[in-house]
């Protein structure tokens, strides 16, 4: 099942597919405003393929920690629903 | 004597050890801490070592040598512009994978490297064991297992080092990026070796498809033709792969260094989760994180001032009842007042008023920084920086700025856009720092009572929110996301916070000490010249009339933006005496507390402001900040007066 990074409980795991730059889906716009976070998560990992855990969310719909490839990750809501990944529930 | 002279780059990720190891090699005390993005410019400093003098240049960390951040521009740039002669890559070795990412684009730039397998210790505890030798093979590279914070390792790295330079032998072997991709760089790189241009035409090549801004603005100067090609190839790896070539450039470097790291590493994992991970859960607990931060942050104050407090009584005390000794030497004419209330009178004050609260303050802080902590806080913030217009990262420069605004306002790099930097730099210089924490500690909370000093803090807090509110909504725009590494907590590094508590103060009394001499000498002489009066007068109609305060009060603010801690010694030094309580009442102490903590970014910090974001935004943000202090000093006194 396709599922944003941020719809994931705490705990479980997914493959990451892709990163979109902007809420929708895909490698739209390139030089676009979220071109660089995009790279900036791919540098750091995640990239398509990737095994992500969601630690845990905190409150308040605030940021996500995540584990990914040994190490752990804060990353804001906003930039973890443009994260899509492949989970089996 | 000819000397050869080197140049080492140390280059790696973010929080890995660099400035631990530069400061080791050279000596020099660069910012230590356990949290990422630290050292936010270029440090440089000078090692001697057989015949050679080497220069070691500590860098930024980062993840990549793209060019998304600041950082990653000022490290690319030194090592790919400047080139050094010898690039030490300094490696967590309990985060092989991620660090090898990086390495792999050293190697494409095709550097002489040395690695350093650094944190070998922490590896360890995480039951990680590395065949370093094997790793060494894999890469081509010469690879040195280290622990920075001891020392060990050090010497043969700085050996190797040496070494690899005086060969000046081989570059590293590059890696393979699969067929379809590789038959591209080929094609590319043939057409960038035609033209002029300072970098490796492969790594060119590769930065091309990876559609690198620098890099395409430059070669379309020379040739358009290459950059239209890139694009072209650039598409048919996109139309093989189905994600857009950066993407799956950057997918093939991790899979290599996934596969190398397979084979050279052999993980355990320890069989009950460990304390620093049960000390992780419950300090970013949904509900328990909160509360937890909260009385930490309470303990801290009060213990600071708890000591602060009982060290302040017992020096000032036994200081000022020197005098008499002091007035016996000198006498009580011109030359035994300036003596005694110019010099002597001033440094006691510094000393009494100031380094009883300043020595465990940094202290804390410095061994807050290097437990960890401060990246969970940051976690917990980061919706309600959003409300700010900023996101969690931005608490760290804030919690700096309580040590001193100065490096608070350099740690704003971390933000990613100019915005949202100037933004944290604007709370920055609202938050109270260590010299105004000697204020409301030393005057509100030893003379009105602890949970007035409490309620300042507060009152601050709110200050802060409000204001950033209103600059939120004057600087338009969207606060970017939070991407944040937590790295592990770990017990503090007693010698790393020891000596860097030491360096701070030292860095404090040369800084202020000279100040407090001249400032109260100033001071001094006005008051024999029967000056004192006239001055003060001009200023009473804010000080007397709207703020309620005396009249001499004006004059140690004026020296307050100097340095603000100055406004209290000064005082002391007028007054006569430390106990504050006998010229002053509650509610003038509360009020002077007050605008002192807000009326003005101390010189130092309207410096870091003028270098990091120009004049005219530091002129308005320190003018905003006279009026508002004066605005809500007149307020409370009133309110408090009522
Ligand atoms: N246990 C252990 N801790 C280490 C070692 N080397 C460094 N540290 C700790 O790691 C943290 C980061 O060290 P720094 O030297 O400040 O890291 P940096 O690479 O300069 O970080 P940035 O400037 O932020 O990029 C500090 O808390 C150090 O005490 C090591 O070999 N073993
Ligand atoms: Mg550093």
């Amino acid at each position: 099942m396709e599922l944003r990074l941020s719809d994931l409980r705490d705990g479980e795991s997914g493959v990451v597919i892709s990163i979109g730059t902007s809420r929708g889906r895909g490698d739209a716009d390139r030089v676009g405003r979220g071109w660089g976070f995009r790279k900036r998560l791919e540098d750091m990992g995640l990239t398509p393929g990737t095994e992500v855990t969601v630690v845990r969310s905190a409150p308040f719909s605030g940021p996500l920690e995540i584990y990914v490839r040994g190490s752990r990750l804060a990353i804001g809501r906003r930039m973890a629903e443009r994260i899509f990944v492949e989970v089996k529930r | 004597m000819t000397e050869n002279k080197f140049r080492v780059a140390l280059a790696g990720n973010a929080n890995v050890g660099k400035s631990v190891v530069f400061n080791q090699l050279t000596g020099l005390h660069q910012h230590i801490g356990n949290w990422p993005g630290k050292t936010v410019e270029k440090a440089e400093g000078t090692l001697h070592f057989k015949d050679y003098s080497i220069d070691i240049i500590d860098l930024p960390g980062i993840y990549s040598l793209s060019t998304f951040s600041l950082e990653e521009l000022i490290s690319r740039e030194y090592i790919a512009v400047e080139r050094p002669d010898l690039v030490i890559n300094i490696v967590d070795a309990s985060l092989l994978e991620r660090n090898m990412f990086f390495t792999l684009q050293l190697i494409e730039l095709e550097t002489p490297i040395v690695m350093a397998l650094n944190q070998m210790d922490m590896a360890k505890r995480k039951g990680i064991k590395i065949d370093h030798e094997k790793l060494e093979k894999l890469l081509g590279i010469p690879v040195i297992p280290t622990v920075a914070v001891s020392g060990t390792g050090i010497y043969e790295l700085l050996e190797k080092a040496v070494e690899t330079i005086e060969k000046r032998g081989k570059k590293p072997s590059q890696m393979n990026y699969g067929e379809e991709v590789e038959e591209r760089i080929g094609a590319l790189s043939e057409l960038v070796q035609k033209i002029h241009y300072p970098y490796p035409s492969r790594w060119t090549a590769i930065k091309l498809l990876e559609k690198d801004e620098q890099v395409d603005r430059e070669i379309n100067k020379i040739d358009p033709e290459i950059l239209h090609a890139s694009e072209n190839l650039a598409k048919e790896i996109e139309e093989i792969h189905g994600h857009s070539c950066s993407t799956v450039i950057t997918s093939e470097r991790y899979e290599i260094a996934s596969r190398i790291t397979r084979e050279v590493q052999e993980v355990t994992p320890p069989t009950k989760p460990p304390t620093r991970e049960r000390i992780h859960t419950l300090t970013t607990h949904k509900i328990f994180g909160y509360p937890i931060m909260a009385v930490t942050v309470l303990l801290i104050f009060y213990s600071i001032f708890t000591f602060g407090d009982y060290t302040s009584g017992l020096l000032g005390d036994s200081l000022f009842g020197l005098k008499p000794i002091f007035e016996g030497i000198f006498g009580t004419g011109v030359v035994g007042k300036l003596v005694w209330g110019g010099i002597i009178e001033g440094i006691i004050g510094g000393v009494t008023v100031a380094l009883p609260y300043i020595l465990p303050f940094y202290f804390v802080l410095y061994f807050l920084e290097d437990s960890g902590y401060l990246s969970r806080i940051a976690f917990l913030m980061d919706k309600f920086m959003h409300k700010i217009g900023l996101h969690g990262k931005a608490f760290i420069p804030v919690m700096l700025g309580f040590g001193c605004n100065v490096p608070g306002c350099l740690g704003c790099r971390i933000m990613e856009t100019t915005r949202e930097r100037l933004l944290a730099a604007f709370v920055v210089t609202l938050v109270p720092c260590a010299a105004t924490t000697v204020i409301i500690l030393g005057l509100v909370g030893r003379f009105v009572g602890f949970q007035w000093a409490l309620a300042l803090y507060v009152v601050d807090l709110l200050i802060i929110f409000i204001l950033g509110r209103i600059a939120f909504k004057t600087l338009p725009g969207e606060p970017t996301a939070l991407i944040m590494e937590m790295s592990d907590y770990r017990v503090p590094h007693m010698k790393t916070v020891l000596k860097q508590t030491w360096f701070r103060l030292m860095d404090f009394i040369t800084m202020a000490f000279p100040l407090i001499i001249v400032g109260s000498l100033v001071i001094k002489m006005v008051e024999i010249l029967n000056l004192l009066e006239p001055i003060a007068s001009i200023l009473s109609p804010v000080t007397v009339t709207w703020l309620g305060l005396p009249a001499i009060t004006g004059i140690t603010l004026i020296f307050g933006v100097l340095r603000k801690e100055l406004t209290l010694i000064m005082l002391a030094t007028l007054f006569g005496t430390a106990n504050f309580a006998e010229k002053m009442t509650s509610v003038q102490m509360i009020v002077f507390t007050l605008v002192a903590m807000l009326y003005i970014p101390c010189i130092a910090t309207i410096a870091a402001l003028i270098r990091e974001f120009g004049w005219k935004k530091t002129y308005i943000i320190t003018v905003s900040e006279i009026l508002l202090a004066l605005l809500l000093g007149g307020i409370t006194f009133r309110l408090l007066s009522f």
